[in-house]
């Protein structure tokens, strides 16, 4: 293919150009938004001139404001980040994982990223601008008011990091337990052509357009005296499923499944069947072929549809408000509580806060997986 | 932004909770509660788990938790934090207990008006009242010369005059958001006009010239409100009311404290509290009360246990120290400037509200039916006639009528 | 495969399906036909309940259930075979409604009126989620290397983000004098309450939908574009096909599994849409078909719930779904049955 050829006129360059402009823009606005606001005090955060949200006046007056050097200093530092976090932290990743332990590995690698950043944010810099800053003069003096104490009220005095660990649980256990289930189903799918793969597969489709406020009010009861109907089995030791965290990752799996099998199924369908036919001759039972041969193969896909369960699992509300208990509720609950309390203004804010914590380890999770995400639906996944 | 101010205060936070519990006995039994999340619930059951082996869940879903849950046996909970509607389905499911053993035991410091009798039996203990009330600002109405309005055609007047003055965005604020809100609204004017809701057979009644009237009253009042009232609940209009936005609303006696504190209003010592303003047979309101009751199938021991500790939560102390979080019962509660407009309301023979079961069908329906109204898609009487017909689908399904 | 490997391949899928899915959508199906009630007995009762100073003390007959002897509530169920559907649909109103050619009066019965949003909700978002998703792939495949990652980056912020917060944000953003409600005011020159008409709520909720769901098509389409025939469009370029002509023969129908593929899935998410009405508080002006289900099954403060009706409702979006997806599926099984 010669260059010349696909070369684009100008003018379709400036057209698509502009329209990917307008749409980061418009992509990010919101989450910039309230990243900002969440920066504020209560009056700044809800000013309805937008220079007052963004300088942050009020909060500037309070002696809460990062001065241009902070502002440069920051600029800088979350550029490396994301540098390292886009360039570095794949390749360290692939090069220190045992084969098959690829996913613990990247599971390790974003929590470390994720505590190097809040080290960075909170500990060094904080230090560094206090050095320097009363050196620099005029460029030491605060201009743009951002504040952390909210944060520190969400997760200090409203003890959010309990919600945080609890979130990690859940969704730990709804991506393995998901991902294990379902990419056994999806190869068993993939590989046997009957009518009756066919019909799971569609009802499947019909579980998942199932509406879950009707599924997750029908747990409810059940699960709440699940002691008493458990006891013929279970003897003394029956446990009562509502509140318990394994409760809502079963419930949840479930609720995933159809679109976990079909996904990987898909996936699967793309890996040539003489593969694993190759290995069955040589005398592998179903099982040893898979595990021999598509295991070592499968890790595009298996990492693109863990993300989708990461997604389900960690932003679900219907059923982690109605079948967790307060003491062991997931973040998302968590904050909609926060917002129906009696709130104050103040209080908002602190939502505002919590808001933007949970939405943190999306954004680091976006950014080292984004390139896997890509190369794992273009190995297939998706294929109708 | 300072690393030290962050470090010190984590340490605060940690010697704050070693600080010595000021419980009266120490408590060995596991006690868990369950109940809504506002503030006068945060203050209380911090103080109940002073006593230690208590779990307080406040949860926003807990209308939805309770029933079932106490339902369960041996019951999730021990302690329940209800209203007078939320007691009714524990209430007739028989999962909560009698408490007169209990209370001639450790509720020595109870006041009679604290004890909520069902058939002359204890059932629940109350810790505070609350009702809608008129809220306005003073300095505003003294500028314009407008008296305080007492009923509904003098607030109308007065918001009129306000809205010509135009001193204020909108002159009026209402708790107006369709569901629960916007129904509480209805009941309030129907309950102003006289008017009863159900029958002896639990057929419904607000089909009549008392219906009507209320539903013109409302229509009548969202002309001088912001136009997104359909959307606006009591957090919204409490901040129109720090904000300077409005001038006058019907709001919960309970967020009477946000309009002095300094951190966030705007109009700190101008907001004024007056009693609801008069229907044609009493004052545009209903008296609502919030309490505890004990799980019935638990111990005995366990109960003594929760009772006790919830006697701890609902002490002087703990009212001392937030004594403008809500319109107490308890004693050594000292009523402000604030609470003034929930008493004289009470004074007016403002009524309870009718909690019953059929009157749970009722409120969903009317806060479903009555939005239809005021867009203008029906009329009154069409409006009301639907929210009858919903009714009794509801109540038919439900099995109260035939 | 031998089934009996297929069984054990698929068996634990299966069972979390069966236990967890299919087990309630056989007691949905089936409390749809029923109604399960207590039985009531009437009582006098003195209730006190606390005033200012004294306590007021009232007389009524209340309706209360009965109790068996381990004070449990005694109900039975009867079947009613379709009524709860009649009570979901309300058919002799909606002839009415009809026979009288009075659309306004068909919105104001509920079932109508939240089919109605949700079909136009799903329909009309469809193709703009579809076509705005194909654009932005494009122009990833289009824009440079080394802007491609960021853009990206940024492009599925509003797919992952908790639709909860996202609705929490639109909702900051637009209540009242929210920024971008002062900023529309200000582009227009009007004062604007964008919530407090239907039409405005309707457009903003397809507005965040869109916001959504537009990025997962467009990493899913990027993704195929990838994989795009560079041979056919080599060929393509070298018969003089034009860009338009090369897009509409090469690019679009190799997309096609992948465009079947979003559409199911957007109309599954879109016809239960619920976050959009809870989170834009819109249950005065429009309702959806999930919301209503949720309604009927959310107990009021009195603890009743209409557990048949919410039943007939959550059957009745299924079979609406179902029909929506037919076409879809059919091709799906000419595709299973053409691989194998």
């Amino acid at each position: 293919m010669t260059a010349r050829a696909l070369q684009q006129p100008t003018s379709l360059k400036i057209a698509s150009g502009s329209f990917l402009a307008i749409w980061s823009v418009i992509a990010a606005f919101p989450i910039f938004w309230i990243t900002v606001m969440s920066f504020k005090s209560p009056v700044d955060a809800f000013d309805s001139n937008p220079l007052n949200v963004i300088f942050g006046p009020e909060t500037v007056a309070k002696g809460n404001g990062l001065s241009l050097f902070d502002i440069v200093f920051g600029v800088v530092l979350i550029y490396f980040v994301i540098r390292l976090c886009m360039q570095r932290l794949p390749a360290l990743v692939e090069r220190h994982s045992p084969g098959g332990w690829l996913v613990l590995g990247w599971i390790i690698a974003a929590a470390l990223a994720g505590v190097a950043v809040i080290f960075l944010f909170l500990g060094v810099f904080p230090v560094v601008s206090n050095v320097v800053n009363p050196l620099l003069g005029p460029l030491g003096t605060a201009v743009l008011g951002a504040t952390t104490e909210h944060y520190y009220t969400v997760w200090f005095e409203r003890g959010f990091a309990n919600n945080f660990a609890n979130s990690l649980i859940v969704t730990a256990g709804v991506v393995t337990v998901s991902l294990t289930v379902g990419t056994l189903a999806g190869y068993g799918l993939a590989r046997s052509g009957s009518v009756l793969a066919f019909w799971l597969l569609i009802i499947a489709l019909i579980f998942r357009a199932l509406p879950h406020s009707v599924l997750v009010a029908g747990y409810l009861p059940v699960f709440i005296s699940s002691s008493e109907w458990l006891a013929p089995i279970l003897g003394e030791n029956a446990p009562t499923l509502y509140g318990k965290p394994i409760a809502v990752i079963a419930v949840l799996v479930a609720i995933n499944q159809p679109f976990t099998i079909w996904m990987l199924r898909s996936f699967f369908s793309n890996i040539p069947a003489d593969l694993d036919e190759a290995a069955r001759v040589d005398g592998c039972s179903h099982f040893k072929a898979f595990r021999l041969v598509i295991m070592p193969v499968m890790w595009p896909g298996v990492i693109t549809t863990g993300l989708f369960s990461f997604l389900l699992a960690y932003n679900d509300f219907l059923v982690t408000s109605l079948l967790l208990d307060a003491s062991n509720q997931t973040m998302v609950p968590a904050i909609a509580g926060m917002f129906n309390r009696e709130t104050t203004t103040t209080d908002q804010v602190v939502a505002v806060a919590a808001a933007v914590s949970i939405t943190a380890p999306l954004f680091l999770l976006v950014m080292v997986f984004q390139r896997q995400i890509v190369s794992g639906l273009t190995a297939g996944a998706v294929k109708g | 932004m300072k690393l030290k101010t962050i470090l010190m205060a984590g340490v605060m936070s940690v010697a704050g909770s070693i600080v010595a519990a000021d419980c009266a006995f120490e408590n060995t039994v596991e006690v868990r509660s369950l109940s809504a999340g506002f503030e006068a619930w945060k203050a209380v059951t911090d103080a109940m788990a002073e006593c230690g082996n208590v779990e307080a869940n406040l949860d926003q879903d807990f209308r939805e938790k309770q029933p079932e849950a106490f339902a369960a046996n041996p019951s999730l909970y021990h302690i329940g934090g209800v209203a007078n509607s939320t007691m009714i389905p524990l209430l007739t499911s028989g999962s909560i207990r009698p408490l007169d053993d209990l209370v001639a035991k450790y509720g020595q410091n109870l006041t009679p008006n604290q004890k909520i009798t069902v058939d002359g039996k204890i059932m629940a203990i109350a810790m505070m009242v609350n009702n809608q009330h008129l809220m306005f600002r003073e300095d505003i109405l003294n500028d314009l010369g407008i008296a305080v309005p007492g009923t509904y055609d003098e607030v109308l007047a007065a918001a009129e005059k306000i809205k010509a003055a135009g001193v204020v965005d909108y002159p009026l604020g209402g708790t107006f958001k369709t569901g629960w809100n916007l129904g509480e609204e209805f009941i309030n004017m129907y309950l102003g006009e006289g008017g009863s809701f159900i029958d002896g057979n639990n057929m419904p009644t607000i089909n009549n010239e008392k219906g009507i009237k209320s539903l013109e009253t409302l229509k009548a009042l969202t002309a001088y409100m912001d136009p997104e009232y359909l959307v606006s609940d009591s957090t919204y209009v409490q901040q129109q009311f720090q904000q300077g936005k409005i001038a006058m609303a019907n709001l919960w006696a309970s967020r009477g404290g946000a309009m002095d504190d300094e951190a966030e209003s705007q109009v700190v010592g101008k907001v004024k509290m007056a009693a609801a303003p008069m229907g044609s047979a009493a004052p545009a309101s209903s008296i609502w009360w919030d309490g505890i009751v004990i799980a019935s199938n638990i111990t005995d021991e366990e109960a003594e246990a929760a009772f006790r500790v919830a006697m701890e939560g609902m002490d002087e102390e703990v009212v001392k120290a937030n004594n403008d979080a809500a319109v107490w019962l308890i004693k050594g509660y000292e009523p402000g400037p604030l609470a003034a407009g929930a008493a004289a309301t009470a004074q007016k023979g403002a009524k309870p509200y009718p909690a019953s079961g059929p009157m749970g069908i009722m409120h969903t329906s009317l806060g479903n039916g009555i939005s239809d109204y005021l867009t203008g898609a029906k009329d009154a009487a069409t409006a009301l006639a639907d929210i009858e017909a919903a009714y009794k689908t509801a109540a038919k399904e439900s099995g109260l009528i035939d | 495969m031998k089934f009996k490997t297929f069984a054990a391949f698929v068996g634990p899928s299966v069972l979390i399906m069966l236990i967890f899915i299919a087990f309630p959508l056989i007691s949905v199906f089936w409390q749809s036909f029923n109604l399960t009630q207590p039985i009531y007995k009437t009582i006098e009762v003195e209730t006190c309940t606390p005033g200012f100073l004294t306590q007021t003390c009232t007389l009524e007959t209340q309706t209360i259930p009965e109790l068996d002897e381990h004070g449990e509530v005694i109900t039975e169920t009867t079947f009613v075979g379709l009524q709860s559907y009649r009570n979901v649909l309300e058919l002799d109103r909606f002839w009415a409604a009809v026979s009288e050619g009075a659309w306004s009066k068909l919105q104001t019965i509920d079932f109508w009126k939240a089919l109605r949003f949700t079909l136009m909700f799903t329909l009309v978002t469809l193709p703009l989620v579809v076509g705005t998703g194909l654009l932005i792939a494009l122009c990833i495949n289009n824009a440079s290397r080394a802007i491609r990652g960021p853009v990206i980056f940024i492009s599925l912020l509003p797919f992952v983000v908790t639709p909860v917060i996202g609705a929490l944000s639109i909702n900051w953003l637009f209540r009242g004098d929210g920024i971008l409600t002062a900023f529309l005011e200000w582009w227009t020159a009007k004062d604007l309450a964008l919530f407090a008409q239907a039409w405005t709520i309707e457009l903003m909720m397809m507005f965040y939908r869109v916001w959504h769901v537009a990025p997962f098509a467009a990493i899913i389409f990027y993704a195929g574009l990838q994989t795009v025939n560079q041979d056919s469009l080599e060929s393509a370029v070298i018969d003089g096909a034009s860009r338009w002509q090369r897009l509409r023969l090469i690019i679009v129908p190799h997309l096609m599994p992948l465009i079947i593929f979003v559409t199911i899935i957007h109309l599954m998410d879109c016809y239960r849409a619920f976050e959009e009405i809870v989170g834009f508080s819109s249950q005065g002006y429009v309702i959806s078909l999930q919301w209503l289900t949720y309604d009927f099954l959310v107990p009021d403060q009195a603890g009743n719930r209409s557990v048949s009706r919410a039943s007939a409702s959550a059957m009745l979006t299924m079979i609406g779904i179902a029909i929506l997806l037919v076409p879809l599926l059919k091709r799906t099984w000419r595709d299973h049955r053409g691989t194998h």
